[in-house]
């Protein structure tokens, strides 16, 4: 594999782990209000069908790959909408001005609205977070797999969720020590390098504008996890000094 | 749907902060083709800065 394909597919795998760890945290407080085996169906209901949205993309876009300019350009610029906005998101975070995301304050909400709720409501909480975090996946698979291979892409994020329900399992606890905010962020500036490398190489000519060719991904990976650390310490909000720590 | 396209593509801030910087990167590039990926990068920085503060 050449080293775009290496990063298309440890982005995948990261920004996969972000979603399935939110996915898990929700199944979890589920678990422990309905049960185990009702939780983990709704929750394989949710994955049922972000499997089948992703079976049938790929096959779409095995069909349509005849100008690959295009097609870069397009994913290019689908990956700088939803780069941008997580990398706006986690600079937020870093500076204060957004809360960071706490999964033990997710989990704790969770609880608390099932409390008010049945069996059915439950399983409809489970199967919606899972199907809603799982949506997210599927827009990374459709976006980046075209740089490795669908299947591989696919594979990548299925590895994710793997290695996220087998830690879950194991700590049987919140995942409050995985670093959301640190992950997002490296995944944002990830998707945005990736983004701006195809959506104005597929626009203008990616070896007029990328004399360098996948070298530049790494400048601009770093380029970006620099200046959002420097946006982020500049626009520090008032009284968030400690923001940022646990991130 | 709307939690569908808002997961896709963000509010309208980050819509237009995006057409924008490719739009002038795409400029760019006209002009000086090898700076069109720079001034992207950096369209982008700045419409991070404005959306962050």
């Amino acid at each position: 594999m050449t080293a775009a394909q290496w990063g298309g597919a440890g982005a995948i795998f990261l920004a996969s782990a972000v979603e399935w760890v939110e996915a898990f945290t929700i199944v979890l407080a589920v678990a422990l209000t309905i049960g185990w085996r009702r939780a983990a169906a709704a929750a394989a209901a949710g994955l049922a069908v972000v499997a089948l949205l992703i079976a049938v993309t790929g096959v779409g876009i095995e069909a349509a790959q005849a100008d690959i300019g295009l097609i870069r350009a397009a994913i290019g610029i689908f990956l700088l909408l939803f780069g941008l906005r997580w990398y706006v998101k986690a600079i937020r975070r870093y500076s204060g001005r957004t809360a960071l995301h706490d999964e033990a304050r997710e989990f704790a909400a969770t609880r608390e609205q099932l409390q008010q709720a049945e069996g059915r409501a439950a399983w409809i909480v489970a199967f919606k977070g899972v199907l809603l975090e799982g949506l997210e996946v599927w827009l990374l698979v459709v976006a980046l797999g075209h740089t490795l291979s669908y299947a591989a892409a696919a594979g990548s994020a299925a590895a994710s969720l793997g290695l996220v329900v087998a830690a879950g399992l194991a700590l049987r606890a919140p995942l409050t020590r995985v670093p959301e905010n640190t992950l997002k962020y490296l995944v944002a500036c990830a998707i945005l390098s990736f983004g701006s490398f195809w959506a104005i190489g597929g626009l203008a000519g990616e070896q007029a504008v990328w004399p360098l060719g996948n070298v530049t991904l790494l400048l601009l990976f770093a380029t970006y996890a620099v200046a959002g650390r420097i946006i982020a310490s500049r626009s520090r909000a008032p009284g968030s000094a400690a923001a940022g720590v646990r991130a | 749907m709307k939690k569908l396209l808002q997961l896709i593509f963000g509010d309208l801030r980050n819509v237009a902060s995006v057409a924008v910087a490719l739009l002038a990167a795409y400029g760019v590039s006209r002009l000086a083709p090898a700076a069109a990926g720079a001034a992207l990068a950096l369209l982008l920085i700045a419409a991070a800065v404005v959306q962050a503060i």
